[in-house]
């Protein structure tokens, strides 16, 4: 029993990480939908700056998000100028966008690549190898820290789109883009901002991606199949929904490992995905989407 | 006084064609005007390129003496036009109050913002009743009121309603006729499109018929309504046998 309750907070813990990872994704995809396959190789990127931010002038990996999520939010802004805004109204957006940010990706995979050659890093700072106690139970203390900075960080979001007048008009946007004009939002201007909210949050999970995971150019192909997946079981667009599949699957996968051995763990999601396809594919919080 | 003058416009969507061909149309204050016409003549259209949801091609859109035919659809809202789109576009996921308040997105003033809130509030008890409900769960006439309701919260000077009695049944519809009277009696200006030609005619000061993009005949409302020509083009009136015999 304790076991399994000990393995439950592992699970819980991890999906508050997956949660801040999915988050940006699903409002990049709720305000413009964009599917954004290159998410995860942007937060690579970010893992690379914490990681030699770490490295090189020992800055703490958390408090790398004070570089990773502005330097990520314009860049985020670079990507939506140079890449979207031409595209924006054409008539197979959707399309172009899965072809456009998966191009994106592949770039960015092999720029890293070049620049920081395919070995695996992990930054390690003293609280990546400690534990914290909680009774019986333990986590290791960096898990411990990324997963309350990643919840701080979804809270803030959150009220950020409840209670701002950006966020106001955000969710405007996501929820009517027609009626948003009408009432003088400048939608474009909200869809770049957005972008570079969705980036900046793939930014501050680079940073706790740095030292929780190893990582390497390569690796974002496994992150984006998880990411999606979580996103896809809560219903793609849907912050709430995005909450919910990240801790769903995060413990499902927790038990999964924990019974099955860690091999059998990845598969999780994928099995998670298929059902959820089936059964009812607009996920758990989403809405039906019009053909 | 001429507040809104509409200068031999041309306008369409994206490199289509035009939908508005060279249309003209003066807009006295305090009037309202029902602008009728088969579907597909423009008359959406031209709604929105009042406001600024699109830009004329060419052609001038002068309001008070000033040319807003380039100007952004906030600035527009600023100066005190207003749009209700047919489909009432609302955001069916916030609350009847977090509506009212996209209404008056464009101020920046919050605490005029929550006023104004409440003043509408006041006008619509229904709303008023329902303020921390979704609005997706209001009825098509309470959404009616609604989509009305958040131009208000602005105080246009004059307020565009497309459609609005498109799919209401008709005891709603009666009562978002009363609405847009009560509008004129409170000194508005507004332009209504309307499919219920007659009735947003019986209900208009000036009517006007679009057809094909440009505006094909106009005068004060009774004269249009009793025009057998327009009777028979655009009211679907139907001519009886003996004198369908005779033509």
């Amino acid at each position: 029993m304790t076991q399994t309750l000990q393995v439950l907070l592992f699970g819980v813990a991890l999906g508050g990480v997956y949660a801040l990872m999915a988050s940006g994704l699903t409002l990049v995809f709720g305000v413009m939908r964009i599917v954004n396959i290159s998410h995860s190789a942007l937060m690579i990127f970010a893992a690379y700056i914490a990681f030699f931010a770490f490295q090189n002038y020992s800055l703490d990996p958390i408090l790398s998000i004070f570089i990773t999520m502005p330097v990520m939010f314009l860049m985020g802004v670079a990507i939506y100028k140079i890449f979207f805004s031409s595209i924006k109204s054409t008539e197979r957006t959707g399309e172009l966008t899965v072809l456009l940010t998966f191009s994106l990706a592949l770039v960015l995979e092999g720029v890293m690549g070049y620049l920081w050659t395919n070995v695996y890093r992990s930054a390690n700072p003293s609280y990546a190898t400690e534990a914290i106690f909680f009774g019986p139970f333990f986590l290791p203390k960096g898990q411990f820290y990324a997963t309350v900075l990643s919840v701080a960080i979804i809270i803030l979001l959150w009220l950020f789109l409840k209670y701002s007048r950006i966020g106001y008009a955000i969710r405007a946007t996501m929820q009517n883009q027609a009626a948003a004009q009408v009432v003088g939002v400048n939608v474009e201007r909200m869809a770049m901002i957005s972008f570079g909210i969705g980036i900046a949050l793939a930014g501050a999970s680079g940073s706790l991606m740095s030292y929780l995971f190893t990582f390497y150019p390569g690796k974002h192909w496994e992150w984006i199949a998880i990411l999606l997946s979580l996103i896809v079981l809560g219903g793609m667009g849907s912050l709430a929904g995005a909450l919910v599949g990240a801790f769903l699957l995060a413990i499902a996968s927790a038990l999964v490992g924990y019974h099955f051995g860690p091999t059998w763990s990845p598969i999780t999601f994928f099995l998670a995905l298929f059902l959820i396809l089936l059964v009812r594919p607009q996920g758990l919080l989403g809405k039906k989407m019009e053909a | 006084m001429t507040i809104l003058e509409i200068d031999n416009i041309s306008a369409g969507y994206g490199s289509g064609p035009n939908i508005l061909k060279g249309l003209s149309l003066k807009v006295e204050q305090g009037k309202t005007y029902c602008v009728i016409g088969p579907n597909g003549a423009g008359k959406s259209t031209l709604l929105r390129a009042i406001c600024g949801l699109l830009h004329p091609r060419s052609g001038r859109v002068t309001y008070k003496g000033e040319d807003i035919s380039k100007s952004r659809t906030d600035e527009i809202l600023m100066k005190g036009i207003s749009f209700v789109p047919q489909d009432r576009s609302l955001f069916p996921d916030m609350t009847v109050k977090e509506n009212l308040r996209m209404g008056g997105y464009i101020l920046k003033d919050r605490k005029e913002l929550d006023q104004r809130i409440e003043k509408v509030l006041t006008m619509f008890p229904i709303l008023a009743e329902r303020s921390s409900q979704h609005s997706k769960t209001l009825s098509g006439g309470e959404q009616q009121m609604l989509a009305i309701g958040r131009t208000l919260v602005l105080q246009p000077e004059i307020i565009m309603l497309d459609e609005p009695s498109l799919g209401l049944a008709p005891k709603i519809t009666q009562q978002i006729f009363e609405m847009v009277s009560f509008l004129k009696e409170s000194g508005m200006t507004v332009i209504l499109v309307e499919q219920n030609a007659r009735k947003g005619l019986e209900y208009s000061d000036w009517g006007c018929v679009l057809d094909l993009g440009t505006n094909r005949f106009e005068g004060p409302a009774d004269t249009i309504l009793n025009d057998p020509r327009i009777q028979e083009l655009y009211l679907g009136k139907r001519r009886n046998n003996g004198q369908e015999g005779a033509e």
